[in-house]
């Protein structure tokens, strides 16, 4: 394979495991990355499969594109396993995620959803209460069932991002801060343009989450990368008791324990948006609310003290994955993992190194093809 | 003196009425409360609920800081282990909270909070003082928990105290703030009751902590700041040990040595960083000038130390601390470069102080670095009012000043925020003015004489613990800042340096400093750690019953 020149705009998870990607199948590959608000350095490290009831209920109009990109779920999941074993230890378990119902009504929700997911082949099941004393018995005396799916899991991604990148760099991946504020095409490459600054190199890969609509729109594309201020609570540790990733069937809660003992929650509470360059602030409301929720379906976690609180910034699209080259810009190829994206980075970004390198893509992913959004 | 019993480990300990469990488990020959992650034990450290590696578990609720809990009969305590079993369902929330909307909120109510309370009360406003510590008065008037009175100093904040009493400024102990958000709402939790506060104008008097001699063996137990056994001493009547050390640079640790020698301990060795202070004559004449009563009071101390035979070493530093059996053993090099090594019960160190401007910096107040002194000061008008409207910041919180230019700044700031808050005019405060312009001069003479700019990590062995909590050395910061040192933040998602319960308070100034020498860049507000609620670490039960008395409330 000859070797090409490859630029990376954004440093995320995804930009960083496309570069890898990249490195590793003998390309040259630079990060440039504005170095701020990603979400990969703000995020709480659940592997999501299921469908989530937040998203279900926030963007109900979104629900098909997340329902048909199911398996993609499951096979990202299968990529961090991957680079658990790579990387050497970051926390990672799959044990399985807990969404939970407090009422018929929400176990009735969470059996339609079982449902539609077992015929996307999840392993989905609902656990009534005597089944779930016996996996999760901290769990409050109101939760009537639960709908576990066995292919989630957690894992630290502090440590997945400091080992990730140190692979990266290894691998010889470079990296520079820079915003990057047009891309250009010519006939014999593309052009990133940061200011005064000019990157050249054969491809580019846009990995640049909220900042990755502005850069496709000359292209003529209306790619709905938003960013979204989200609130994340974290506690002193206790004795490893909680090993599933919990959710709920109708209100925004992630909750699971890292290898630390410290219990994480969060799930999508807003915060304080202060623009692309500050990172968001802590929202009352959501700070009290969030972990309000946690201490009703967790009840035993109220000894506990929370010693931190932040916020980050999340990107959402139209609920699925983009990922695929321009139709009008052949050199410039987009990877947004879209929902859940922490999941789903890894293998975005894989996936797209692949097309930069011409190779057959490991998954079929035209589904999430850009050209959906073509004006 | 009435007593208590309670057990530890299943042993009964006697306590004086009011000591608190770290002074009596001290005074009982325990020294290791607390045992980390990595199976090192942890004791009393700063002694003033900052540190957080007192901890013990204390009727099966975890993690609770032994110096800021009182001995109660038939309390059941242990050993605080690293992961404790958090059970099932809590029975610690309280059904109501505390809601308070003063004209004037004062947090702290130590030298600055109770006389800002006093004068803003007395100009007619409703006041309400919140201080963390069971007994107000802060680290200057430190009051005893019996009562008693030791000295002037603690005569005169006994005296103070009275007076905001009698001023009709509601005082309320044991609260302590964790969150402060725009708009001026306070949240805090006093025992297990939340406490939400919607003043029209609040005073932030929250004081400062002291800056640690961090060298290898300074988490070891027995092992503490100088303040905490001042603390042990003044609050409780507990001595930290028979055998004692001190070191660091700076008067409180001649004060407290000297306090110490009087209460029966033998100080076996002080060590001051800076010179005697006879080697800069202006500056030690201008201060004396300044304040002659301090000045005097300072060769006093110095003297009632020679008299006991203990000489106070200068120019000489803390190198490293070794556990001997039950004991520490300190060693310390002199200016000819020589080592001497004590064996001792107890270490005490100060090199300077830290502001406690967590809630300032949440609120958006301005900030800006002071070089000689090594931390942040608090931007304030004339009215001491800080960059936020509304918000008033007195005190050492604001930049270390002394305890009597912090009570001149809460009698300015405490008229002014009852003005501004609808009540006298703030008129008549130039005489103030003109005594806080002399305090500030004695201090920045005072500090002069010592030195306590932070000191350099350069020369400290890669196994120095620099990051109490989380327990990383000075090696893991070094890695991290390795390939591409830029910002505190990074620094802190790269290494966790900072991320442990005391939310940096100790490795954060150090961090900063190593980030701005290999950056290059000059250190200012975004150097330190972003500041973040909650302040203190707060129990999930008392999040559970603010966001319910919230919830009550609209
Ligand atoms: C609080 C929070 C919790 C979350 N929890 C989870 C979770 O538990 N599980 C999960 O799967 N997902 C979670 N997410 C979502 C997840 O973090 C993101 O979807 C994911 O990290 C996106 O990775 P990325 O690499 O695509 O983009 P990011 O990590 O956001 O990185 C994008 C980078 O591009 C840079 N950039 C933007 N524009 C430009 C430009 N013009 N030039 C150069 N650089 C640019 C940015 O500065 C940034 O560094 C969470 C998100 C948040 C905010
Ligand atoms: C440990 C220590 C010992 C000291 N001893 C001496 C001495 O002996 N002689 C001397 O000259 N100087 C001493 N100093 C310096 C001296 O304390 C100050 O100059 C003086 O007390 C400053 O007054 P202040 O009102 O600013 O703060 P303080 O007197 O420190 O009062 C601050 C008060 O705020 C409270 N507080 C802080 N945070 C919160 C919160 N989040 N919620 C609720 N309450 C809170 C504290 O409990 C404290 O009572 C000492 C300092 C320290 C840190
Ligand atoms: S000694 Fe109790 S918190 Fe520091």
């Amino acid at each position: 394979m000859t070797a090409i020149d490859a630029l990376v705009v954004g440093g995320g998870v995804t930009g960083t495991a496309a570069a890898l990607a990249l490195a590793e199948r003998g390309a040259r590959v630079t990060i440039l990355d504005a170095g701020t608000n990603a979400g990969s350095n703000t995020n709480a490290g659940s592997l999501h499969v299921q469908m989530q009831s937040r998203f279900m209920r926030l963007y109900p109009d979104q629900v098909p594109n997340v329902e048909a990109a199911l398996p993609f779920y499951r096979e990202a999941t299968e990529e961090w396993v991957r680079l658990d074993r790579e990387l050497g230890g970051i926390d990672l378990l799959q044990n399985g995620g807990l969404m939970l119902a407090e009422s018929d009504d929400q176990l009735a929700f969470l059996e339609m959803k079982v449902a539609r997911e077992t015929a996307k082949g999840l392993a989905v099941e609902i656990l009534d209460r005597t089944a779930l004393n016996r996996v999760a018995p901290w769990l409050g005396p109101q939760i009537v069932g639960a709908e576990l799916c066995r292919e989630e899991g957690k894992l630290n991604p502090l440590l997945a991002n400091a080992k990730l990148g140190a692979r990266a760099a290894a691998a010889g991946v470079t990296r520079h801060t820079a915003r990057i504020d047009t891309l250009e095409q010519t006939s014999s490459g593309v052009t990133a343009i940061a200011g005064q600054e000019h990157y050249q190199a054969d491809q580019v890969i846009v990995a640049a989450a909220w900042g990755s609509g502005r850069l496709a729109m000359p292209f003529g594309l209306a790619i709905p990368s938003k960013s979204e201020p989200l609130h994340m609570n974290i506690t002193e540790s206790g004795a490893p008791q909680i090993s599933h990733l919990v959710q709920h069937a109708e209100r925004s809660i992630t909750l699971k324990q890292f290898g630390s003992g410290q219990i994480v929650i969060g799930g999508g509470w807003p915060a304080h948006d202060l623009g692309e360059t500050q990172p968001p602030t802590i929202a009352l409301n959501s700070l009290l609310g969030n972990v309000a929720l946690a201490a009703r379906i967790v009840p035993g976690i109220g000894k506990l003290r929370i010693i931190r609180t932040w916020a980050g910034m999340n990107t959402t699209t139209d609920g699925a994955s983009v990922i695929g080259r321009l139709p009008s810009a052949d050199r410039v190829i987009m990877a947004l993992p879209g929902d859940a994206g922490y999941t789903l980075g890894p293998l975005v970004g894989r996936i797209a190194a692949e097309m930069a390198l011409d190779m057959k893509p490991s998954m079929d992913v035209k589904l999430f093809a850009p050209d959906r959004f073509a004006a | 003196m009435a007593e208590t019993t309670f057990w530890f480990e299943g042993q009964d300990i006697r306590a004086k009425e009011g000591q608190s469990l770290a002074a009596a488990l001290t005074e009982a020959g325990h020294r290791a409360f607390r045992q980390t992650a990595k199976d090192a034990h942890r004791g009393i450290f700063c002694g003033m609920g900052v540190c957080q590696d007192c901890l013990v578990t204390v009727d099966g609720m975890p993690n609770q800081r032994a110096c800021m809990t009182l001995a109660q009969e038939g309390m059941e305590v242990a050993r605080q282990v690293a992961l404790p079993e958090f059970g099932d369902a809590s029975d610690t929330i309280s059904g109501n909270a505390l809601h308070l909307a003063p004209d004037v909120l004062v947090v702290g109510g130590g030298a600055g909070g109770l006389s800002a309370a006093i004068a803003a009360a007395q100009a007619g406003a409703s006041v309400a003082i919140l201080d963390e510590r069971k007994v107000a008065g802060g680290q200057y008037y430190k009051q005893a928990a019996d009562g008693s009175i030791l000295d002037n100093q603690q005569a005169d904040g006994a005296r103070l105290l009275a007076e905001a009493k009698e001023s009709g400024a509601e005082i309320i102990s044991g609260v302590e703030l964790w969150g402060a958000f725009d708009g001026l709402l306070f949240l805090g939790q006093h025992e297990s009751t939340p406490v939400i506060a919607q003043p029209k104008t609040a005073i932030i008097a929250t004081g400062a902590y002291e800056r640690p001699v961090t060298v290898p063996g300074w988490t070891l137990p027995g092992v503490m700041t100088t303040g905490a056994a001042q603390t042990l001493w003044r609050s409780y009547q507990t001595l930290p040990g028979k055998r004692i050390a001190v070191c660091g640079s700076g008067p409180l640790n001649v004060q407290v040595a000297l306090e110490l020698a009087k209460g029966g301990a033998q100080i076996v060795y002080i060590a001051e960083r800076a010179p005697r202070a006879i080697t800069q004559p202006m500056t030690a004449l201008s201060m004396a000038l300044a304040d002659p009563k301090l000045a005097t009071q300072g060769l006093g101390m110095l003297a009632g130390l020679r008299a006991r035979g203990v000489p106070v070493r200068y120019r000489s530093e803390l190198v490293h601390i070794e556990q001997k059996d039950d004991a520490l053993s300190a060693t310390f090099r002199k200016p000819s470069g020589h080592e001497d090594t004590v064996t001792i019960d107890a270490l005490c160190m100060n090199a300077g102080f830290e502001p406690q401007n967590e809630i300032l910096r949440l609120l958006g107040a301005k900030m800006h670095y002071d070089p000689a002194m090594g931390h942040l000061r608090c931007q304030k008008s004339q009215t001491m009012q800080t960059s936020v409207d509304g918000l008033y910041a007195i005190g050492d919180c604001t930049g270390l000043g002394g305890a009597p230019a912090a009570r001149i700044e809460g009698e300015i700031a405490g008229r002014h925020a009852a003005s501004a808050a609808g009540h006298s005019k703030a008129d008549n405060l130039t005489r103030a003015h003109r005594t806080l312009a002399r305090h500030r001069a004695f201090q920045s003479k005072l500090w002069q004489l010592y030195d306590i700019a932070p000191s350099d990590t350069a020369p400290l062995p890669d196994t120095t613990l620099i990051c109490r909590c989380e327990e990383l050395t000075l090696g893991d910061v070094r890695q991290g800042l390795g390939d591409r040192p830029s910002h505190i933040g990074t620094l802190k998602r790269a290494t966790r340096v900072g991320m442990g319960r005391c939310q940096g308070r100790y490795c954060g100034p150090v961090a900063a400093r190593m980030i701005a020498e290999a950056t290059g860049k000059p250190i200012e507000d975004l150097s330190f750690f972003a500041p973040r609620v909650p302040i203190k670490p707060v129990a999930i039960s008392s999040i559970l019953a603010a966001q319910e008395a919230l919830d009550d409330g609209d």
